[in-house]
C-alpha cells in the first residue's frame, strides 16, 4: 500500500518536473530598439526674445558685476526704444557702458594665459550654459591667432550677439 | 486755365511713363512702375490734433472762443493776414508783460500754399480721432479701425512699400517721431506678413536719443576702430550668432548693412558733439519740443539724405487743457514748417527735388470742454464721434506740383487722410504697384488724382 503511494507520488513529481523543464526551456526573444531622440543645438532652448528691460539688467549686471538702479533702468529703456534698429541701438549701448571706468572686465593677461577657462567663464557668464567642443576650440584658436585681441572685444561680441539676447 | 495746363502737363507725362518702364534703383524692371515725379519727400505729421477753424479757416478766437477776432497765425504756410488784436500766440512781451504778445517772424517770403497746392478741406473719414490711428493711417494708408494700441500697423507702411517695391535701403527711410510715448517706436513697420521688419524703416526720437536718456546711456559711446577692432566684434559676433540666425532669432534689427549701421553710430556721435557745442541747426524759436525735433530732423536730412523721411509733431494737443499754449503750439508748429522748407533747400542734393507734404493725423472737436486758460478762454478736446475732428487739410510743395492751386472747399470736401501713402508711392513711381496689393483704405487715392 505505502509502495504504491509513494510511487505515484513520485509520478506526479516526475511529471512536474517535466513540465517546469519544458516550460523553462520555452526560448524567448527580446528586440531591442533606440527611442528617436530629437537632435538640437545647445542653445536650442533660448526660443525666446528677452524685453529691453531684461536685456539692460542682465547686460548691466554682467558688466558691471551689480544691479542696476531703477531710475538708470528706465533712462536706458527710454534710450533704446528711441532707435528702431535694436542691434544699433545694443552696440551703442554696450559701447557706452565699455567707456564706464566701472565696468569689471577680465585682464588680456589672464585671458592669454588660461583661453580655456576664459572662453568657458565668458559663455557662463553671458549665454549661462558652457561652450561646445567645437565652439570652445574656436574660440581657443581665434583667441591665440590675434595676439591683439583683447577681452573687452570678446566681451563686446557676446553681449552684443542675439544669443544674448534671447533666453 | 492754370489747372487745366497743369492736368494737361499730368496727363502727358502719365500717358508718356506708361509705355516706359523704369529701371530700379535695385537694377530690377518693374512694369508697373513709372519714373518718380520726386527724388525726396518730407511728410509731417502735423501736429497733434489741428481745429480746422484755427488752422485753414483762420478764425483765431471767432469761432473758438467767441471773440470777434480773426485772423492766420500760420504764415510760412497759408496766405492771409494775422491777427490784429488779442495776440497771444508769439513770444512773451516781458517788457510790457504780455503773455505770447510778439508774433515769431514769417521765415519763408511766400507762404507754402503758393509754392503749392493745398487741400483745404481733407477727411480722416473713419475710425475715432485717436493720435495713433491717425499717424497709423498717414503712414499706412489704412485706417486699421479694429487695430488696439501697443501693436504695429496692420497694414504695410508706406517705408515697407518702398523698401520693397522701389529698391529703397533702410537709411533711406526714416519715421522721426516727437517722442517715444503713443506706440510711434511702432510706426515704422507693420505687422503684416508679407512686409514687416524686414523692409522696415529706421526710427528715432530724438528729443530722447539725445535727452537725458540718449546722455546717459548713449552719449560718449566708444569708437571701435574698424579695421582692428571692429572687424574682430563681427567675426566672433557672426560665429555666435550661426545658430540663432539659422533659427530667425535675431535681435530686432532693420536690416541696415553694415555700412548703414556705421553711418547711423556715427550720426549719433556727431548730432551729440553738435549737441555738447550748442551748434545744432534749430528753429529761430525752438522753445518747445516739436520745434527741437524739427531741428533734430534737419540734422538728419543733411547726414542721410534720405528717400523719405516722416517727421510727427505733437505739441498742439496742449489743447486739451490750454487754448493759449494750443494757439502759440500752433504758431510754432507753423514756424518749424517754414524753417523745415527753408532749410531742405540749403542742403545742395535735396535742394528743388524734393517735395514736402503736410497734413494733421486729425481734427480737434467743434464744442469746447469745460477747462478754462488765464486769458479765461476753453479749450478743447478730440473726441470719438465729433464731425469736427474728421475736418483735416493737406499740403504739398516741390517739383511739378501746381503753385499756389487750391482743390476743394468748405462746402466739397476732397481728399482723405488715407490718401498721402499713395500720393507718396505715386511721386516714387510705385502708386500702381502699391494700389494693386489691395491693402490700402478703399477710398485712399493719390492726391494728384484727386485734382
Amino acid at each position: 500500500m505505502n509502495m504504491q503511494t509513494s510511487g505515484r507520488t513520485a509520478i506526479k513529481l516526475l511529471g512536474l518536473i517535466g513540465i517546469m523543464l519544458f516550460v523553462s526551456c520555452e526560448k524567448e526573444y527580446y528586440v531591442y530598439g533606440i527611442n528617436d531622440v530629437e537632435i538640437t543645438p545647445v542653445n536650442s532652448f533660448k526660443d525666446k526674445p528677452k524685453t529691453h528691460s531684461q536685456y539692460i539688467s542682465i547686460l548691466y549686471a554682467n558688466m558691471f558685476q551689480k544691479a542696476i538702479g531703477p531710475n538708470q533702468m528706465l533712462q536706458a529703456l527710454k534710450a533704446i526704444e528711441s532707435i528702431g534698429d535694436k542691434q544699433v541701438a545694443y552696440d551703442i549701448l554696450v559701447s557706452k557702458y565699455m567707456n564706464d571706468p566701472d565696468v569689471k572686465l577680465p585682464s588680456n593677461e589672464s585671458m592669454r594665459s588660461d583661453p580655456e577657462e576664459f572662453v568657458r567663464d565668458t559663455y557662463k557668464r553671458f549665454l549661462v550654459r558652457q561652450p561646445t567642443e567645437a565652439e570652445l576650440q574656436w574660440m581657443i584658436n581665434y583667441i591665440e591667432s590675434r595676439p591683439s585681441l583683447t577681452t573687452e572685444l570678446v566681451y563686446f561680441s557676446f553681449a552684443t550677439s542675439n544669443e544674448h539676447a534671447h533666453y | 486755365m492754370k489747372r487745366r495746363n497743369f492736368i494737361k502737363t499730368s496727363s502727358l507725362a502719365s500717358a508718356g511713363t506708361i509705355s516706359m518702364p523704369y529701371i530700379l534703383p535695385s537694377g530690377l524692371i518693374n512694369m508697373t512702375t513709372t519714373a518718380p515725379m520726386s527724388e525726396y519727400v518730407v511728410f509731417v505729421l502735423f501736429a497733434g490734433g489741428v481745429r480746422q477753424q484755427e488752422a485753414v479757416l483762420q478764425r483765431y478766437l471767432a469761432e473758438g472762443q467767441n471773440e470777434n477776432v480773426e485772423g492766420n497765425i500760420m504764415y510760412n504756410m497759408l496766405t492771409g493776414a494775422p491777427p490784429d488784436d488779442k495776440i497771444a500766440y508769439g513770444l512773451d512781451d516781458t517788457a510790457n508783460n504780455i503773455i505770447g504778445g510778439i508774433p515769431i517772424d514769417p521765415i519763408l517770403q511766400t507762404p507754402l500754399d503758393q509754392i503749392g497746392t493745398l487741400f483745404p478741406e481733407v477727411r480722416f473719414s473713419k475710425g475715432g480721432a485717436g493720435h495713433f490711428t491717425g499717424l497709423s493711417t498717414g503712414v499706412s494708408g489704412n485706417y486699421s479701425t479694429t487695430q488696439g494700441l501697443k501693436s504695429r500697423p496692420s497694414a504695410p507702411t508706406i517705408f515697407e512699400y518702398l523698401r520693397r517695391h522701389a529698391g529703397f535701403k533702410a537709411t533711406d527711410c526714416w519715421f522721426v517721431g516727437v517722442g517715444i510715448t503713443g506706440s510711434r517706436p511702432l510706426l515704422n513697420f507693420s505687422a503684416n506678413e508679407d512686409y514687416g521688419r524686414r523692409y522696415g524703416g529706421n526710427f528715432i526720437a530724438p528729443t530722447t536719443t539725445f535727452g537725458s536718456p540718449g546722455m546717459q546711456h548713449f552719449m560718449n559711446f566708444k569708437n571701435y576702430h574698424p579695421d582692428t577692432e571692429w572687424t574682430k566684434i563681427l567675426e566672433m559676433r557672426d560665429f555666435l550668432n550661426q545658430n540663432f540666425r539659422n533659427e530667425g532669432l535675431e535681435i530686432s534689427h532693420l536690416y541696415n548693412d553694415v555700412e548703414e549701421e556705421d553711418s547711423i553710430k556715427e550720426f549719433v556721435k556727431a548730432t551729440f558733439e553738435k549737441v555738447n557745442s550748442g551748434s545744432l541747426t534749430l528753429p529761430p524759436v525752438n522753445d518747445n519740443g516739436d520745434l527741437k525735433t524739427i531741428g533734430y530732423a534737419v540734422e538728419l536730412l543733411n547726414w542721410f539724405k534720405p528717400k523719405l523721411t516722416v517727421v510727427d509733431m505733437s505739441n498742439i494737443d496742449v489743447c486739451h487743457g490750454n487754448y493759449t499754449a494750443y494757439l502759440k503750439n500752433l504758431h510754432r508748429g507753423d514756424h518749424g514748417i517754414g524753417f523745415l522748407w527753408r532749410e531742405i533747400q540749403r542742403i545742395p542734393e535735396m535742394a528743388g527735388k524734393t517735395t514736402l507734404i503736410v497734413m494733421p493725423e486729425h481734427g480737434r472737436d467743434l464744442e469746447p470742454n469745460p477747462i478754462m486758460d488765464d486769458n479765461d478762454w476753453f479749450a478743447y478736446d478730440h473726441s470719438g464721434g465729433n464731425e469736427n475732428t474728421r475736418r483735416i487739410f493737406s499740403l504739398m510743395a516741390g517739383p511739378g506740383i501746381q503753385a499756389g492751386l487750391r482743390v476743394g472747399g468748405v462746402n466739397n470736401p476732397i481728399g482723405d487722410a488715407s490718401d498721402i501713402v499713395p500720393t507718396i508711392a505715386d511721386l516714387f513711381g510705385v502708386k500702381d504697384t502699391v494700389i494693386n496689393k489691395g491693402l490700402l483704405d478703399p477710398t485712399a487715392r493719390s492726391l494728384f488724382d484727386r485734382i
